[in-house]
Order: structure tokens, then sequence, then C-alpha cells
């Protein structure tokens, strides 16, 4: 059951980061657009605008993903000396860490978006874009982390009592398989 | 008493001047040392200049003050706080800025949980411009950089377009054409080199006067002994708000003569930029503008009770009626 | 307060929990210890308007940009060819190594993104060769982190942003010295090599046909190059938009000399989202530390403490350039560039300092902090590629290269003209 657990959430973040992968093209495509409109004299407008928008979002979505790929840096001076339950014991804490920590980032968010729908606030530019419109898909990006990290951690932990040590480490162990980056 | 203090732009003469010795040395010895404030500015804190006040009104620190015109995206009727070329010279602007105040104290109360203790000018947001100009006309179909909502409306109303640059790269845009003209205070201009690559110098406030304005958390405040509140309000009147603004219409004169050479400057060396004299022609336009265009849309942004309140106080002082299209 | 975010740095990350969580965590503790206001309650706001930041999405792109020259081949052939040319060197393939760096270096704003491309090229070849592992992939480690001195460069975007100082600027004071760096590079590996020639593998020599056919394979990157910085110089585009034109530059150039396909993007694509999301998480907890110890005082605390030494403006910058290497060790880079640029530049600056000249002295010092153990991104990078052996060999390799930015350092501060003549000369 664990396995199949990990197995779906690594599918669906992989989609996740397809997704938002393709936002980061469709950006990139937006600014080279503005760019050439404006040597031919005329202008997009907002594309930096628009660029701190998808930085957000980007940013909040792409986290569970890198998360399963244990892509965020870990230092492994104590845990790398230690046995493999040792090494399951500091993967396990340091997960229950992460989690709680995501947890209360994501909880601390919500009144951000909270006073944007109050106030209906506009950003201050002539787009006027709504706030809300982009930074609610920017909290539910965090939310999604702080579920992906509790689930991976119910999963780890099922994996450990049963001793399976290596699958575990496999799902939150300190570094990802060496590929091309 | 201790007051944790963020202030505004710490580069900038406003904040060195009158802010620092204002909360670290006038206010905790006219309290008797009863005061004790630690200072910080939000750009040393790393803070969006959007989320100054947001906090402020959280309660994470006790006084913030950063420029009004960055809250708009919280507060659309706060825009009528500083609507640019209707004050040409500091009185007028520290007039306008006196009627907006019950205004500007109720939004704050209202929007941001805070009390309003003070409103001060940054230099008024004047254009520099590589390319000749002899009028307001003349920015027609050219690009101009500016920040600030009501700025832009206006720019574009005048048939300039609108080019979002950061301030550190205005001499290379400006030098390469990306940019005609730019915004910015005279005397950031003339301390960041902008005389070295621009021509013309439009001495007329189209980016507005960058209200500052200085608030404390409401609880905080309100938790105040009626004492000390009396003895803030009328220390930071007196010692902080009353000498920024004395000096304000100065430093503009000074500034301009530094940067076109028409004058004598206090500052530094002279530049000798072209100074370009604004006609009453221009003023009627932009006036017409302002009315037709710019201020009826932000009449319906920020709503008719404001729009109201607006033309009863700024309004009457400044001769500008806005009624929503 | 300083004593208590080291020593908590220290510990927790021993613990092995995740860098960036690390930094909330001293952030939640100087809000707790330290600061009679709720903090906290500010996470929300500080998480939006770090991460919704039009300048850090050159990251993306420029890691993007290194996945498409790796996928499509361009960035193997770039490394055989600069093989042909420099491996008659005593050091042999180290000096690739080097010379790669650099060479991708001018296409690419990040440090990591430089030094994974290059190691995911040239591990293979250091067992096929007989090479020292340790000064092979020291080498790589410290060749990658040219990619933020030599333009474009992610650092020297966050600190023109932060000190609001010009861009293109810091770009053209960084080129200098990153080609002497460079050198300075390929010369303590001769010198090495020369004293212990075991450590350098083969040396090789080519003949002169096959080193001019050679040159060809570098078509591609030095027409990457050209597009990126000259869109920049033509003020066609601002640093950060170029890294936009980079990208698109980068598929177009793959296409034409490599190859591409549609699931070569995709996998191009889903890397770049990894590795962003990685420096992302790290920026934002050290973005949050810096609001919390600013907000307790930290930027009092520091400046009173320069202030009380009473410093000359020289002894000034070596107590700074002490800092850095210290913060260095354990601080990842970008947020060590966030957490001090708003407190240290303004009192380099009072000092009668020129902050373009500050600001490449600094990216020495961050070029350093990110090969030195135990937090040095670019070693875990190069680790990672390796497959085998030990982390501590690659902290071993990068020893000479450190000791080479050190002599850069002093360079920089006795002959200041190094980063600045470029920018006046072009002025
Ligand atoms: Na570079
Ligand atoms: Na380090």
């Amino acid at each position: 059951m664990a396995n199949a657990l990990l197995e779906r959430l690594r599918c669906m973040n992989r989609i996740v980061a397809m997704m938002i992968g393709v936002i980061l093209l469709a950006c990139a495509a937006f600014v080279l657009a503005d760019i050439i409109l404006r040597k031919l004299g005329s202008s997009l407008g907002g594309t930096d605008e628009i660029s701190g928008y998808v930085m957000a979002i980007v940013t909040s979505w792409g986290m569970g993903f890198a998360l399963l790929e244990l892509s965020h840096v870990r230092i492994d001076i104590l845990r790398g000396r230690a046995g493999q339950l040792g090494r399951s014991l500091f993967d396990l804490f340091s997960m229950t860490v992460l989690s709680a920590t995501i947890t209360l980032i994501a909880i601390r968010c919500w009144p951000v978006v909270a006073r944007s729908l109050a106030n209906d606030s506009r950003a201050n530019t002539p787009l006027e874009t709504p706030l809300a419109l982009v930074q609610v898909p920017w909290f539910i990006g965090w939310a999604w982390f702080a579920i992906v990290a509790w689930l991976t951690l119910v999963a780890a932990i099922l994996l450990i009592a049963r001793g399976e040590f290596e699958q575990s480490e496999a799902a939150i162990g300190a570094f990802g398989e060496a590929e091309n980056l | 008493e201790d007051l944790s203090v963020v202030g505004s732009w710490s580069s900038l003469p406003l904040h060195n001047e009158y802010e620092a010795p204002f909360w670290t040395e006038t206010l905790p010895a006219a309290s008797n040392g009863e005061i004790n404030v630690n200072l910080t500015t939000h750009n040393q804190m790393n803070l969006g200049v959007g989320d100054v006040y947001r906090l402020l009104g959280d309660g994470v620190y006790d006084v913030g003050m950063t420029v009004a015109d960055y809250a708009v995206a919280d507060a659309p009727e706060l825009e009528g706080l500083d609507v640019p070329l209707i004050a040409m010279t500091a009185d007028e602007a520290r007039a306008m800025v006196d009627a907006a105040r019950p205004m500007v104290t109720d939004i704050f109360h209202d929007r941001f949980n805070s009390h309003v203790l003070a409103i001060a000018p940054y230099p008024p947001q004047v254009v520099f411009c590589n390319h000749e100009i002899s009028s307001l006309d003349d920015l027609q179909g050219l690009k101009v950089r500016a920040s600030g909502r009501m700025t832009a409306k206006f720019l574009e109303a005048l048939g300039a377009e609108g080019v979002n640059v950061s301030f550190a790269e205005v001499p290379g845009a400006l030098q390469k054409g990306v940019v005609d003209c730019a915004v910015t205070g005279a005397g950031s201009g003339y301390s960041a080199g902008w005389w070295e690559v621009s021509t013309h110098l439009l001495p007329i406030p189209l980016g507005g006067w960058d209200s500052v304005v200085t608030a404390m958390n409401l609880d905080k405040w309100n938790s105040l002994s009626e004492d000390m509140q009396t003895l803030i309000q009328e220390q930071i009147t007196s010692g902080f708000e009353d000498p920024a603004w004395a000096s304000a219409q100065g430093a503009l004169d000074n500034d301009i003569a530094c940067l076109t050479g028409t004058g004598e400057c206090a500052s530094g060396e002279a530049r000798s930029m072209t100074l370009v004299e604004v006609s009453q022609a221009d003023f009627d336009k932009a006036r017409g503008i302002l009315e037709s265009e710019v201020l009826p849309e932000w009449a319906e942004r920020a709503g008719e009770e404001w729009t109201a309140r607006w033309n009863d106080s700024v309004g009457k002082v400044v001769g500008v009626t806005v009624s929503a299209n | 307060m300083i004593t208590y975010v080291s020593v908590g740095l220290l510990g927790l990350l021993a613990l092995s929990i995740p860098v960036g969580i690390v930094l909330f965590l001293l952030g939640f503790g100087v809000d707790t210890f330290f600061s009679p206001f709720p903090l906290t309650k500010g996470l929300g706001n500080l998480v939006w308007s770090t991460s919704n930041n039009a300048t850090l999405i050159a990251i993306p792109f420029f890691v993007l940009l290194g996945e498409i020259l790796v996928r499509s081949g361009i960035a193997t052939r770039t490394y055989t060819a600069l093989d042909r040319w420099v491996s008659w060197l005593p050091g042999g393939l180290v000096h690739a190594n080097v010379a790669t760096a650099t060479m991708f270096s001018a296409t690419s704003g990040s440090s990591v993104a430089t030094a994974a491309t290059v190691a995911t090229v040239a591990m293979p070849q250091a067992e096929k060769l007989g090479y020292d592992p340790k000064l092979f992939s020291g080498a790589i480690a410290a060749g990658g982190t040219l990619g933020i001195m030599i333009p474009p460069s992610i650092n020297l975007i966050v600190y023109g942003f932060l000190t609001q100082s010009s861009i293109p600027q810091l770009f053209l004071a960084g080129l200098l010295p990153g080609i002497l760096l460079a050198l300075g590079f390929m010369a303590i590996t001769v010198l090495i090599c020369a004293v212990r020639p075991e450590l350098g593998g083969t040396r090789r020599v080519f003949p002169i046909g096959e080193m001019l056919r050679a040159l060809i394979q570098l078509i591609p990157i030095i027409l990457l190059f050209t597009v990126i910085i000259g869109t920049i110089y033509k003020g066609w585009a601002t640093p950060t938009e170029a890294a936009a034109v980079g990208v698109a530059g980068a598929i177009v150039i793959a296409a034409i000399f490599g190859g591409i396909s549609v699931s070569m993007i995709a996998e191009s694509v889903v890397g770049t989202v990894k590795i962003t999301s990685m420096i992302m998480l790290v920026v934002i907890g050290a973005s949050f530390l810096n609001f919390t110890l600013a907000s307790a005082g930290i930027g009092r605390e520091l400046s009173e403490f320069l202030d009380g030494l009473g410093l000359s403006p020289l002894a000034t910058i070596a107590v700074v350039v002490c800092i850095y290497i210290v913060l260095g060790f354990f601080i990842e880079t970008l947020s060590l560039m966030v957490v001090t640029i708003p407190i240290i530049v303004p009192l380099i600056v009072a000092q009668g300092y020129d902050v373009i000249w500050f600001g490449i002295l600094m990216i020495v010092l961050i070029e350093m902090a990110l090969i030195t153990p135990p937090v040095g991104l670019n070693l875990y990078v190069v680790q990672g590629a390796r497959k085998s052996g030990t982390l501590s060999e690659v902290m071993l390799g990068t020893i000479p290269y450190v000791i080479a930015m050190m002599v850069m350092v002093l360079a920089l501060i006795a002959f200041p003209q190094i980063a600045l003549w470029l920018p006046a000369a072009l002025q």
C-alpha cells in the first residue's frame, strides 16, 4: 500500500511538474514576444508583472515534485555515518520537521489571500490584476506541498515499520539517484 | 515603551535627515527616555513595498512608513491622496495633503488597522527626457518610465507609452533609447547621474509627490495612555512632519538648479540640462485630461462614497471636481 | 543573536534537515527568543513577495538553457572540442573541465546549472582516462562557480536588484575577473600536476588539423553567448529578459546543431522545475530569516560591531571578507546574499568603496562558499553526477581552487581596476 501511495504521488507530481513547465515555456515565449514587439514600436506591457506571478506559482507547485525527487538539499555528515536504522530515523525526523514547517507556511499564506479577497485588491499597475486571481493558485500550491509531505511521511513510516529500509530511503533519503541535471 | 519602527527607503534624504533622527533621538529625548525605539527600514528587511502596511496592521511591528501609493493595491481610494499635476509647489501639495488627511485616517483605520501619525513628502516626481521636448504635448508617442497606476494611466491618456524599468536600469535605458523619458524625484535623478544620459528636464510633478504616510498599529495606539498619545502626536508633527515639509520646496529648487545650472546648487556640481518651461496651456491640458479621463476612472475604482468625500475635501482645495463616467 | 543563529544553523543542518527548512526554523527561533513582536504573522506576505519576483524568473530560464544544451549533445561536443586544445598542458583533461565551465558560464547565469552541465559531460571521461578523482571533480565544482562571475549572472542580478546598482555595469565588471579566475584555476592545476604528474592523467597532444576542426564545435556556444549578451548591450532586453532570450536561443541552436524532440524538451522542463524548487525553498527561507533578523535589530548589532571596531576602510574590508568566508562555509549562497547585502553594502559604500567593485568582490567570496563544506551546493551537484566515490574527495579536490580564489580576493582589493576598468573603458 505504501509503495502504491508513493507511486501515485510521484505520478501526480510529475504531471504537475509538466504543467508548470509548460507555463514556464509560455512565459519565456511571452517575454520574447514583448521584446520583439518593442523593437517594432509597440508593447504587450506587463511582462515583468506576469513573470512575477508565474515565478510564485511555479515555485509553490514545484516544491512537492522536488521533495519526491529528493532534491531539497540536506547535509549528510552525521546521517551518512549512521547505520541503516539510524539513517531511517534521521530521515523520519527530517520529514516530520519539514511537513510541520510547510504546513505552518501554508496556514500563514492563507491570510494573504484572504486579505486580497476582502479588499478586492488589485495590483498597483495598469493591468490592475486582481491579486486573488494569482494568489489563490499560489496558496493551493503550498497546501499541496504540505499534503504531499505528510502523505510521503506516512508511506515512509509504513515502509520502515515493515523493515523495508531501502524502499524508505528511496522515498525520503538524502539524495536522489544520480542523474542528468 | 518599546517601539519597533520600520522606516522608508534607507538611502533617501527623508529617512536619513528626518525619520532616523526623529525616531532615534528626538522622540526618546522628549519622552525622557520612556520611549525606546528599534528602527529599521523596509528595504533593509527586504519587505515587498506593498507589504509594509499589511504587516503593520497585523501588528508585526508598531510603526510603519512608506509611500502611500505602494498600498493602493489594497485601497484604491488611497490614490486620491497623490494625484499627479494638481499640486505644483510644496505649499499646494501640503494643502492637498492636509485636506486629504481625514480621508487617509479613515482609510488606514479600516483597511490597515492603523492610526495615521504623519504625512510627509518625497520630492515631487519630475520628468527626465533624452529627447527634445518643449511642452507636455511632446510626450505624446514617447516611451516613458513611470511607476504607479494613476501616473501610468495619465501617461496613457496623454498618448505616451508607459514602460517598466527598475530604477538602477534607467540610465542605460535612457542612453539606448529603451525609454525616452523617465520619472523620478529631482534629487534622486541628480545623485544617480541621470543628467548624464538625459537632456531635457520637465520640472512638473508628473508622478505626484509620493507622500509618505507614517502610521501606528491601531491596537498599539489604543494601548497607549492619552498623555503618551498626545506626546507622540505633538512631537511627530513638530519634529518630523513640519521640518520635512518646510525643506521640500527649497530642496526642489536646489535640485532643479543642480540639474540645469539655473541657480545656486548646494549639493555639488551644477549640470546643464535644458529646463523646459511649462506653459499655462500645458496645465490646462493636463487638468482637462485628469478631469475627463484619469480621475473618472479612479472614481470607478474607489466608489461613490470616497469620490464624494474627495470632492468635498481635496477637490475644493485644488479646484477639481470628479464625476464618475 | 548571531551566536544563536550560527550554532542553531550548524546543529539543525547536522540533523540533516533540508537547508531551506532550517532557515525557516531559525527564523521562528529568532521570532520567539529575540523579538517581542509576532513576526511569524508576516510569514505569508514574505513568502508571497519573495517568490512573486520577476528578477528571479531568470533562475528557471538559465537552468532550462543548460538542460537543453546537455540533452541536445551540444555540451558534450563543446567539451570534446576544448579537450583538443588544452589537454597538452600538465593536468590534461582537468583543463578541459575549467575551459568548458568558462564557456558555459558565458551562457548561464547560474553556478549550479554550469557545474551540473559540465559534470554530466565530463565525469564519464575521468575513469576512462585514469584521472585522480579528487582534482578532476574539484575542477568541475570550482569551474562551475564561474557561472555567476562571467556574465550573465543571477547573483549579480540579485546584487544589482538589492543595491539598486546597474546590472549591465556589474556584468561588464565581472568579465575580466571571471577570465582571470579561470586562468588562475588552470595555472594552479599546471603547478600541481607539474609537481605530481600522477594526479593529472595522460597529457595528450592533438594534430593541429584536428584542433582547428574542433573549433567548429564551439560555434553553438559562442552564438548563444552573443545572442544573450548582445540583446542586453543593444538595449533590446533587460538582463532578466535576456534569460528568456537564452532559452529561445538554446532551443533554436539545439535544433540546428544537435537534435531536439518533444520528449527531450519535456525532460528538460521537468528537470528545471526540480532544480528551481530546490533553489527557491532556500531563497524563501533565507528571506524569512533575514526579515526576522532585521526586525530583531541585527542591522544595528552588525553596524555597531563594525563601527565599534573603529576600523580604517581597508581593515573594514578585511573584516567583511572574513565574515563572508566564515558564513560561506555553512550558508547557502543566494540566501547569504539576500541576508547580508542590505546590511553590509551600505556600510561599505559609506567607507567610500565603489558599489560595483564590492559586488564583484562579493561574488568571488560567494563562489568560494559554493565549494566549501559543509554547505556547498556545487560539491553536491558534482558528487551527484559522479555515481561513485565519496563527497570528501570532491571537497579535497576543490582546495587548490579555493586558494586561487583567495588570491583573486587579494588582487581585487589591491587592484580594484581589475573589476572597474572594463565598465569605465566602455562608458
Ligand atoms: Na554566467
Ligand atoms: Na560553503
